[in-house]
């Protein structure tokens, strides 16, 4: 199992990935090859990757300060944009970003939360409070 | 839902570079027509580009380097006149479950039209709400399903509530329990000649010939001519990050630039050959993978400015002449392929 692992990425869960890529070399020939993604798809991944986590940051810090609701956290966590979490929940867009404030959000009723659970696939108890 | 049944029909699983190409092409081993993948991605259309600037995926601008879903199999059953059905869309999800059993229990190996983020064994980077992914169901086992996801190396297995979950995955083109499936085994020869032919006039119109400057060829050089302004426009960060998005697009998910234009290139190469070494096809083919290999070199250069950010303005401006000159010479490629008289 162990030499079957990316030497690059040896102990994270990612990168362990093995795809079928083309080339064409000068021959003329068409290639097929398998295996573990080159440095500029790393490079690529990894800055995205990068952003989405530092914007997952930010969110909880903005929740746990009590700044944002936790909709933002698991909306920032899903990688979802507003647009995108009002088609999932099925709640409109303007609905969507007034439930951002912490305020409104603790008086939404179990219907609203629900939807918000069944985007996130998580449950309401763990909507409502976010691991600090 | 428990229950003891066990189907597993005898298909073969080999692994692609692109989704739905190579579903559509193991669906036609499993019916007896040993068709490749370049060439079910070359018949069915599968090259194709967009850019949507003012449609936000992931916080950045859309891109396209595919049809839209299902287009590969539809239309490469039609150009080489093979019943197959499409299932649009199914209302309710337990039904739709329901028909992919009895399809199983019937022997047929079904496509599926599926959310990739709910995707329980997808690697976990490319993790990304993309529902225009493809896989075949291919057994039952209890609670599991063997899937055949081309991405992968090996089959692969996942749960009833899962699979539920990702058929039914919400967003952009949401699948709605899309599936298709070949309708019998296919007995007699077919002719796959006039389905080439079919086959690359349908791309080259739509690389050059739609008359709207956001698709194909045009909307190539739009990226490249907008590509120049975002450091200005946005900031360096949010510039970086757009263009991690153009190449992610681009290389990861089913490939996409370079890897899309390898496939092409082997599909034009296949159809010289088959046309009793075509000259023009080779020559089209050859100028096919020089173009992809300029792709490869563009995403190289576009990688190495995501990392180090020096002089933004200039970097861009590089980066876009190499746009442009890819979409010239990839024009070249479908002019030549205009003017064949087969």
């Amino acid at each position: 199992m162990e030499e079957n692992l990316n030497p690059v990425y040896k102990d994270k869960a990612y990168g362990q990935h093995r795809e079928l890529s083309y080339s064409y070399g000068d021959g003329g020939t068409f290639e097929k090859t398998v295996g573990f993604h080159g440095e500029a798809d790393r490079l690529i991944l990894q800055q995205a990757w990068d952003l989405f986590h530092e914007r997952i940051e930010e969110a909880r810090q903005r929740v746990l300060a009590g700044k944002a609701s936790p909709v933002v956290y698991f909306m920032e966590k899903n990688l979802l944009d507003p647009m995108n979490l009002s088609m999932m929940a099925g709640i409109s867009l303007w609905r969507v970003k007034w439930h951002f404030k912490p305020g409104v959000f603790k008086r939404l009723n179990d219907k609203t939360l629900q939807k918000y659970a069944e985007a996130f696939n998580i449950t309401v108890d763990q909507l409502r409070k976010i691991e600090s | 839902m428990m229950d003891a049944t066990k189907t597993i029909i005898n298909y073969t699983h080999r692994q692609a570079g692109h989704c739905e190409s190579g579903a559509t092409s193991n669906l036609f081993k499993f019916n007896g027509l040993e068709l490749s993948e370049p060439m079910a991605f070359g018949i069915g259309n599968g090259l194709y580009f967009s850019y949507i600037p003012f449609l936000k995926i992931q916080f950045a601008p859309m891109i396209s380097f595919r049809n839209l879903p299902n287009t590969v199999f539809k239309r490469s059953t039609a150009y080489l006149g093979i019943e197959s059905t499409v299932v649009k869309k199914i209302k309710d999800p337990r039904e739709a479950m329901q028909m992919l059993d009895r399809n199983l229990e019937k022997g047929i190996p079904t496509g599926c039209q599926v959310g990739v983020f709910q995707l329980t064994f997808f690697p976990p980077e490319y993790r990304m709400h993309y529902n225009m992914h493809n896989l075949v169901v291919f057994g039952k086992e209890g609670n599991m399903y063997h899937v055949s996801d081309t991405v992968m190396e090996f089959p692969q297995l996942i749960t009833y509530e899962d699979l539920l979950r990702v058929r039914y995955a919400k967003g952009a083109f949401a699948p709605q329990g899309k599936m298709y499936w070949i309708n019998h085994a296919i007995d007699k020869p077919v002719d796959l000649k006039p389905a080439i032919v079919l086959g690359i006039k349908k791309t080259v119109y739509e690389m050059i010939g739609i008359p709207f400057p956001l698709i194909g060829v045009k909307g190539l050089r739009w990226m490249a001519r907008d590509l120049k302004k975002w450091p200005r426009k946005h900031g360096d960060d949010k510039a970086a990050f757009y263009l991690g998005q153009i190449l992610r697009m681009a290389e990861d998910f089913g490939t996409g630039g370079a890897g899309f234009r390898y496939i092409y290139g082997a599909f034009l190469k296949e159809a010289g050959e088959m046309f009793g070494n075509h000259m023009e096809l080779l020559e089209a083919s050859d100028m096919m993978g020089k173009t992809a290999n300029k792709w490869r070199d563009f995403t190289y250069m576009g990688a190495r400015n995501c990392k180090n950010r020096s002089k933004p303005e200039e970097d861009y401006g590089t980066l876009s002449e190499k746009l442009l000159d890819i979409a010239v010479s990839e024009e070249k490629v479908y002019q030549k392929l205009k003017k064949i008289k087969f």
